[in-house]
């Protein structure tokens, strides 16, 4: 633990380094990179040490507050989720310090970089957090620092809503969080982690408050629908590198929550299993169907976060029934999953997001029918983000196509358990998940990237500087590497998923074995897959080296003069399939002569929580008139309340039992 | 046995080219005309082969990679299919996932560059063509289930080998719902009517071959055996569905599955003929009929 | 015969999934017509022992269900002069998956329920889902005569039900239903009429503006 804490406070510091050397912004930036690079080194180690099959690490600090010690340590999941902490923010934070340079002179630049290694920090302490207290403090420095990041532009009024909606949905999920330690401390002497655990067996109704409790409080972090309505604005607007750092990494929170919440108590109740499942196919469908819908990329992004969110839990519902009916193998494969689509997603999400940010800093603008053509200004911000998509739609030979496979064994492997059965037509929900993710990246590589620029300022693009393109690379060498070689995370998930289901490393090595051929067979193909496209390549420029090449004009069945605007837009390529799900989708449409617009709404924050927000407020409106700013009424109010309690006082003591 | 399975495989490859000759002249003869030679798709790849290419300014290296992707792709998923009745080149639990999504990463870049053009038909052709996936692959995984329930193998070399020859007996009305499920499921996939028409060439009518316009030369010979080849992929699923050949010598299984190809195609031409393509958003209606029955199948087999 | 009734009662489903997912007016009634045809080779394939009663009941139910009926909708339909279906309350699409998720649910309630032998085993989930299949067109449709179909669906479900138990219900039951089902069926072709003579029309929603 001695190493984790020197990283941390390595990262500490060099967000410190922002502030103390403020006036020397070239000091300030290396400080900070080397410090926050050291820090997440170091920080990672003991991980790594975890992970390889080594003891988990524990620390006692007794805090001299109420709740008991603060204890911290390292366990497998503790450890899975730190790396994914530690490797996404560390490559979120060297990418802002050169996204931010630009606006150093107007905005405060070197606290957002501060704010930004403190996120970091408080991440890493939520993730090895041992006891309740240093979890919802670590948790609620974490959102709150998260709100001052993504309001970064605060003199925009749409920044400012989205994160007052953000800090309203975290808030909410926060204070059942607290509600859900309070109930379960009762039953448990010391609030720390083994504690809890410990305190499981005499939880009522084996333990539906706590899973329902969890559900809602996670959940709203995690993004799932229909708690989701706080993502897309906040994930939009903030800058993109935070934008990487909260849907890579802060979402994964409220998984990370619900996997310590499945670990501390055992096996839940068969219907919270049969929700998570339904929630996360709901989640998946309608994530990537509004992301469809949606004309700003980065909220396009964000939505498919949400989608993301859907697979991780059809992962996680596979588990938890597998644990509930001794299903071990569905037990192990399910948590697995869900953890190895927790880190999967991490990479290429913040890829995608960190190579929008580049999209925007080139062209000024995150409009995608704004955009266009541009690989050719921007070829390696292209490649990440190609690798970004193939890897997100889950295609071979990327990691995407690894944990999907996982999370389809686990749906299919249901069908060998008796009770489970029904939760193969989960597998039907899954393919059209990836179809529908499909469609959409191919809708955002081909209107960003190809084509042509369809407005002058997306013409005069340029590529970005090394100080973006180097994260970006990380994380899309990450992606190639798990996606080729897949056995070097799928062990650890598997014994990550073992610990979670509270059964023994040997099934861990049993699911090992099972899918170990399976996993190298997949290796062989990605392999085989790039020699061929390799020889195929090689082949057809052997062909062609002697026969004419012409290059022209687009051919487009002889149309004489194609003009930019003329390219099929983005809303237009989605239009089928968002025309085929009706009002679900939630597109208004304006048609006027000589005008049409497509606007795309939020379903659950426009129709329900603004309508609740509403009724809310007309409710208030009535209880107003007893708010006069009269001194003498309020006096009258004490007075008046003060004779009613003892009204009652009186009562109780008259009647039974005095 | 490992000859018989590389036979198998080359047997599939060179016979793909003929499976959509077979289709065209069905349908030519039906609709009282004599219609091209059946070895026309042979002569035709062949000269566009000895070709040079025309390329498009706008265009970028994903245009070029794409054909090559969607050969290779079909190529990887055709050694995951038991092409001689008892076992494929390449098997491991789980690779139905990995047939589906190789099929789909081809389809992803052929997308990709039809986009690159910068051309508003193509852009057309790939907004319908990724639609039409988005419904055909619930269908596509509700047949897998299916199998995978039917046999207990989690392995398309398993399921469509040995195990469902004895399946079949006691789950006749499901397998065959799953049959025609796959045959739905090959007509939209294999781009052919009711989905889209090949035989037209009025782009707005169009979804697969307006999507490859711009491809010229290798390029588009490259594209044209990609389709024949995804065509005949899907043709052996369902004729290792509807005929379980496990029990068979392996030439003798080879030959009925090439015999069986050449009658998919003589029924995807009767289809063809007899019935008109589809209006467009009627397509999700006509796929979701396919899940339906696919479902339905899935929904029998778990309860017998 | 086991084998025989299975697949009646699947082309049951599959009939009654047609009429979900078409947009023809006559391939609906065609469908109708062919499950009343099935409902009749039912009891003679599940007691193939053969009463006059079951005879009867065969007969009967393929000349009214299979025959009658569809001709007077096909007559009406002429009447009308009208071809498809205009998209329903609930989109094709969606009823057809409404219709799966109806026979999952029929499949997963009926575990609860004690069942007959084997061979009725699945008279009981396939008659739940033609009345839930029933119940759904006869909400969602907006065309009278769609409307009509649905009903003709819901009493083919009764009648599966009721095929559960033949041998104890008396013959005059059977033909008492089936006459209900006639003459129900017979006053709403004139109310149709009645409909299409009024609005030119056989949108059934258009009955709303009777209320001012």
């Amino acid at each position: 633990m001695i190493l984790f804490f020197a990283g941390i406070t390595s990262i500490l510091l060099g967000g410190l380094g922002m502030l103390v050397w403020r006036r020397r912004p070239g000091l300030a930036a290396w400080t900070f990179a080397v410090l926050v690079g050291a820090g997440c080194a170091l920080a990672v180690v003991p991980a790594i040490q975890v992970l390889a099959g080594g003891a988990a690490p524990e620390m006692r600090v007794p805090a001299g507050v109420p709740g008991g010690d603060w204890v911290f340590g390292v366990d497998l999941l503790s450890a899975f989720f730190l790396l994914l902490v530690l490797l996404v923010g560390g490559a979120s934070a060297l990418y802002g310090l050169e996204y931010l340079a630009p606006e150093a002179r107007r905005r405060p630049v070197a606290a957002t970089h501060l704010l930004t290694a403190f996120e970091i920090a408080a991440l890493a302490l939520v993730v090895t957090a041992r006891s309740a207290m240093p979890f919802l403090m670590a948790w609620e420095v974490m959102a709150v620092l998260a709100y001052f990041l993504v309001a970064f532009d605060s003199e925009q009024a749409d920044v400012r809503r989205a994160g007052l909606i953000y800090l309203i949905g975290t808030h909410t999920g926060t204070l059942v969080l607290i509600a859900l330690f309070a109930f379960w401390g009762q039953f448990a002497g010391a609030l720390s982690f083994d504690a809890l655990a410990a305190a499981a067996p005499q939880l009522p109704a084996g333990g539906a408050m706590i899973f329902t409790l969890a559900l809602v409080g996670f959940g709203f972090k995690a993004g799932l629908v229909p708690l989701h309505f706080w993502l897309p604005g906040a994930h939009g607007v903030a800058p993109s590198h935070v934008s990487a750092l909260m849907s890579g990494v802060v979402i994964k929170m409220g998984i990370y929550g619900l996997l310590r919440t499945v670990s501390l108590v055992g096996p839940p109740p068969a219907w919270w299993g049969w929700l998570i499942l339904c929630l996360g196919l709901a989640s998946g469908v309608l994530g990537v169907l509004w992301a469809l819908t949606q004309h700003d990329l980065k909220r396009l992004l964000a939505y498919h976060s949400v989608e993301n969110i859907g697979i991780i839990l059809l992962g996680l519902g596979i588990g938890a029934l597998g644990a509930r009916y001794d299903a071990s193998m569905l037990a192990v494969l399910g948590f697995a999953g869900a953890a190895l689509h927790a880190l999967n997603h991490a990479l290429f999400k913040s890829l995608l997001f960190l190579g929008a940010g580049a999209v925007q800093r080139a062209t000024g603008t995150r409009l995608i029918d704004q955009l266009g053509g541009l690989e050719r200004r921007m070829p390696l911000t292209w490649a990440a983000f190609l690798v970004g998509s193939v890897a997100i739609v889950g295609l071979p030979p990327l990691n995407g196509f690894v944990s999907e496979w996982i999370v389809y064994q686990g749906l299919l492997q249901s069908a060998t358990v008796p009770p489970m059965r029904a939760a193969v037509f989960a597998v039907a929900g899954l393919a059209l998940i990836g179809a529908l993710a499909l469609a959409c990246f191919a809708k955002v590589g081909g209107a960003v990237f190809l084509g042509r620029p369809r407005t002058a300022a997306t013409e005069r693009g340029r590529e970005v500087g090394g100080g973006l393109l180097a994260p970006m690379g990380a994380l899309a060498a990450a992606c190639v590497v798990i996606g080729v070689v897949p056995v070097l995370v799928v062990t650890p998930a598997l014994r990550v998923g073992a610990s979670i289901a509270g059964i023994g490393t040997d099934s861990a090595s049993e699911a090992a074995a099972a899918v170990g051929p399976a996993l190298q067979w997949i290796s062989f193909m990605a392999f085989g897959l790039v020699a061929m496209v390799g020889a195929g390549w090689w082949l057809r420029r052997v062909l062609l080296r002697r026969r004419p090449q012409v290059w022209t004009e687009t051919w487009g069945c002889a149309y004489a003069r194609p003009n930019p605007r003329m390219q099929y837009t983005a809303a237009s390529f989605a239009a089928p399939l968002v025309v085929a799900y009706g009002t679900v989708a939630g597109v208004q449409v304006t048609r006027e002569p000589g005008h049409f617009h497509t606007h795309a709404t939020d379903v659950v924050l426009d129709r329900v929580v603004f309508p609740l927000w509403a009724t809310v407020r007309t409710w208030a409106l009535t209880v107003r008139p007893m708010q006069q700013g009269r001194l003498w009424l309020y006096l009258l109010y004490l007075l008046g309340a003060l004779l009613v309690l003892l009204l009652y006082l009186a009562f109780r003591a008259g009647g039974p039992g005095s | 046995m490992k000859w018989s399975v590389v036979v198998s495989l080359a047997m599939l490859f060179v016979i793909a080219p003929l499976l959509p000759g077979i289709a065209a002249k069905t349908r030519a003869r039906l609709t009282g005309r004599r219609g091209a030679p059946v070895l026309q798709p042979y002569r035709d790849l062949a000269r566009l082969w000895r070709k040079g290419a025309v390329y498009s300014r706008d265009t970028s290296r994903v245009f070029r990679f794409a054909p090559i992707v969607l050969v290779a792709t079909a190529a990887f998923a055709a050694s995951l299919v038991p092409l001689d009745g008892q076992r494929a080149m390449l098997s491991f639990s789980g690779d139905f996932v990995a047939f589906a999504y190789l099929l789909a990463l081809g389809r992803f870049l052929l997308v990709l560059a039809a986009l690159d053009t910068g051309s508003s038909f193509e852009g057309m052709g790939a907004s319908r063509e990724v639609t039409v996936a988005a419904f055909a692959e619930p269908a596509l995984f509700l047949a897998f289930v299916a199998l995978v329930l039917a046999t207990g193998n989690l392995s398309l070399g398993g399921a469509l080998g040995g195990p469902l020859s004895q399946a079949w007996p006691g789950a006749v009305p499901a397998l065959a719902m799953v049959t025609v499920s796959l045959f739905l499921v090959l007509l939209a996939e294999g781009s052919r009517v009711p989905v889209d028409d090949p035989a037209t060439h009025l782009e707005l009518t169009m979804i697969h071959e307006v999507m490859v316009l711009d491809h010229s030369g290798p390029d588009f010979a490259m594209i044209l055996y990609g389709h024949a080849l995804k065509l005949a992929l899907f043709g052996s699923l369902l004729v290792g569905t509807l005929i379980p050949r496990a029990a068979l010598t392996a030439p003798l299984a080879i030959a009925v599955l090439a015999l069986g190809l050449v009658v998919v195609a003589v029924a995807v031409g009767i289809v063809e003929s007899v019935m008109a393509r589809l209006r467009l958003n009627r397509v999700p209606q006509f796929l979701t009929a396919a899940s339906a029955l696919a479902a339905l199948g899935v929904i029998l087999l778990l309860v017998g | 015969m086991p084998r025989v009734v299975e697949l009646l009662l699947l082309l049951v489903i599959l009939t009654s999934f047609i009429v979900l997912g078409t947009t023809r007016l006559s391939a609906c009634i065609r469908a109708v017509a062919v499950q009343g045809l099935l409902l009749g080779l039912l009891p003679l394939a599940l007691y193939p022992g053969g009463s006059l009663h079951i005879w009867g009941l065969a007969g009967g139910t393929v000349l009214l269900k299979g025959v009658i009926l569809p001709r007077f909708l096909r007559w009406a339909i002429r009447e009308a002069a009208v071809r498809r279906e205009v998209e329903p309350r609930v989109g094709f699409a969606l009823s057809l998956l409404v219709g799966v998720v109806a026979v999952a649910a029929a499949f997963a309630i009926s575990r609860i329920l004690p069942l007959p032998e084997r061979e009725r085993a699945m008279l009981v989930p396939v008659a739940l889902a033609t009345v839930i299949i029933g119940l759904f067109v006869l909400t969602t449709r907006s065309k009278a005569v769609l409307q009509v179909v649905g009903y003709l669906i819901l009493e083919n479900g009764v009648y599966l039900f009721g095929l559960t138990h033949v041998e104890r219900v008396p013959f005059l039951v059977e033909v008492g239903v089936l006459l209900d089902v006639f003459v129900a069926v017979f006053i709403m072709g004139i109310v149709v009429f009645h409909i299409n003579r009024e609005f030119d029309s056989l949108d059934s929603t258009r009955l709303t503006e009777l209320t001012d």
